[in-house]
């Protein structure tokens, strides 16, 4: 080995390759068994080669189970809260990184301090609050529709067991790291876009579409990202917040299929499993560049 | 003259445009954090005379609170976890693949790519296909990949629940630690490895000399943000074990969820919510004293 080489130009040795190989049998020995057991026709929770194989157990999702529906739930409601989270953060974190005032720094520490507190306290304060806007909105839809219109529109634009309540919650909790995301985004933007913008008499809203929100595509792509893969893999807030079964979304539907101790039916689970686990792994795929830049910002301050 | 009142417009655009996530957060976020902290000193519930006519009751809930043994009990469960699994589990282990991963290696992004995968798996799967390694004795797969290494067969959930839930989180955070560390590696220049190379320093003598010194900022802040995320880990080990068997796994959220929901004491809990908030920060605190990272 010359003087010259750097570290990372050396081969790496044979115990390497050994440690890599342990940590990746570690890391994929759940997968293999998911996978196997969702195509196997008569599956168990043991690892072996199927017999039979079949894509039932797929099918199955949709024709005994309701699990086209909780797709169809989770793509609205994960989506509709990343969709909103992109737009405020987009917008907030922009305001945040050019604001010069007093409470800017203590803002952005206390939205970070909050998401520290166990989401299982927040539950109860947050229902209240919920619930008296649902309160708001619902007498307001009566009073101009009448009881029985404002039944079906509540469906919609209601805060408790609705889709509008799930997305609002879900968005605000993925904010606060979106947030942060985005204003230290923007930090890295030079100001003389926009001002040479203000310079051609530009207003708000024309330098926003021209100037900033082509610059911040990477940015805005990374805070969707995040977002949408930590909503998507959320438990707590479907557990709490939704009850009835139009509503349930993926990981509720593939909790309580697991619940029903004396039939579990591994095929199906697993299957459902892998279902669910696909739009977060290819969200992940395009995530994970700017996975490493997000992170190594962070380390750099 | 013109430019000032431009410089107030603006001003007031940038808050206008921020407003509406800074209302979001308040309603959904800082304001139910607060009423939280309230409700600890009160005597609310779900179910029963309290619940109809809430009360101010002092500190009672937190005498209760340090009296109570499963108080305790998932505070020592909580911190083993942290350590197990953040501190030790995934720091070495995201440590080492980082290391090796910056070698010339075959294969290296689908090495990276099969350590990130586990990453991606939403709370509710892990602990599904966490079940199918730990459950069914001798036959048990996480058993049977074992076998080969000598070690003996157990029941994961049984008798070694916390390890098992230690397993399960390193497995899911091993991504996390490395990509840190890789940024952190990235950016030690190579001069120095170079000067140590020339002056016939061993690959230990550099790792230990060079590496490590440069690496600790990045190794403190990884430390300071995955013990304050770990603390707050509830979807994964509750969809494992819920807390069992007989509060073995039951951290210190899945403690506070039983309390609030299970045996339905909203005030009792939010004591519970409100120590694991100081305790954060406390440790917070301390992180950044001994260490003295700049975050």
């Amino acid at each position: 080995m010359s003087g010259l080489s750097l570290p990372e130009k050396q081969n790496a040795g044979a115990g390497a390759y050994v440690i890599l190989l342990l940590i990746s049998v570690y890391c994929l020995v759940p997968f293999a068994w998911l996978i196997i057991a969702s195509f196997d026709s008569n599956p168990t929770q043991f690892i072996r080669w199927p017999t039979e194989w079949t894509v039932q157990n797929y099918t199955r999702i949709f024709t005994d189970e309701d699990g086209g529906r909780w797709l169809i739930n989770s793509l609205v409601v994960v989506g509709g809260a990343t969709l909103l989270v992109v737009v405020l953060a987009g917008l907030g974190g922009y305001a945040l990184s050019r604001i010069t005032a007093w409470w800017k720094l203590p803002f952005l520490y206390l939205i970070l301090l909050v998401r520290v507190l166990p989401h299982t306290a927040l539950i109860v304060p947050l229902y209240k609050v919920l619930l008296t806007a649902n309160r708001g909105i619902e007498s307001v839809t009566v009073n101009l529709f009448g009881a029985r219109a404002a039944r079906e529109i509540m469906r919609y634009i209601g805060l408790i067991d609705s889709y509008l309540g799930l997305i609002v919650v879900l968005a605000a909790m993925q904010l606060p790291l979106a947030l942060w995301i985005m204003k230290t985004f923007f930090d890295g933007v030079s100001r003389e876009y926009e001002e040479a913008a203000i310079m051609d008499g530009a207003n708000m809203i024309q330098r926003v579409r021209r100037v900033l929100v082509p610059l911040a595509m990477p940015g805005l792509a990374a805070a969707g990202l995040f977002s949408f893969i930590f909503a998507w893999g959320d438990f707590l807030t479907p557990l709490i917040f939704t009850s009835s079964p139009e509503l349930q979304m993926l990981p509720l539907g593939l909790f309580r299929a697991f619940l029903r101790v004396n039939s579990i039916d591994y095929g199906l689970l697993a299957a459902l499993a892998l279902v669910y686990l696909l739009p977060s792994v290819i969200a992940f795929a395009f995530a994970r560049k700017f996975l490493v830049r997000t992170f190594s910002g962070g380390v750099k301050g | 003259m013109a430019l000032a009142r431009h410089e107030k417009r603006r001003a007031w655009q940038l808050r206008l445009i921020l407003a509406p996530s800074a209302l979001l957060l308040l309603a959904l976020y800082i304001y139910p954090a607060l009423y939280s902290v309230y409700l600890s000193f009160t005597n609310e519930a779900l179910v029963g005379r309290a619940a109809a006519n809430p009360s101010f009751v002092g500190l009672r809930n937190y005498m209760r609170l340090f009296s109570d043994a499963g108080f305790w009990n998932s505070l020592w469960v909580t911190l083993i976890f942290v350590i197990g699994s953040a501190v030790i589990g995934q720091f070495v282990l995201g440590l080492v693949s980082a290391l090796i991963l910056r070698q010339r290696v075959r294969f290296r992004q689908i090495f990276n790519a099969i350590i990130l995968l586990p990453n991606a798996v939403p709370e509710v799967v892990v602990g599904f296909m966490w079940i199918a390694m730990f459950v069914g004795g001798h036959r048990a797969v996480l058993n049977k990949v074992l076998e080969p290494l000598g070690i003996a067969p157990v029941e994961w959930l049984q008798t070694m629940p916390l390890l098992a839930i230690i397993i399960v989180n390193t497995w899911r955070g091993i991504a996390t630690a490395m990509i840190l560390m890789t940024a952190g590696l990235s950016s030690i220049s190579s001069e120095v490895y170079e000067a140590a190379r020339m002056d016939g320093a061993t690959r230990w003598q550099i790792f230990r000399r060079i590496t490590m010194p440069l690496l600790m900022p990045t190794v403190f802040l990884y430390m300071l943000v995955s013990t304050a995320s770990t603390m707050a880990i509830f979807g994964v080990i509750y969809a494992l074990t819920r807390g069992g068997p007989g509060g073995a796994t039951e951290l210190i959220s899945i403690y506070i969820y039983n309390q609030s929901f299970a045996a339905f004491q909203i005030g009792y809990g939010a004591a519970g919510a409100v120590m694991a908030l100081l305790l954060s920060i406390i440790i917070g605190i301390i992180y950044v004293r001994t260490m003295k990272v700049e975050v």
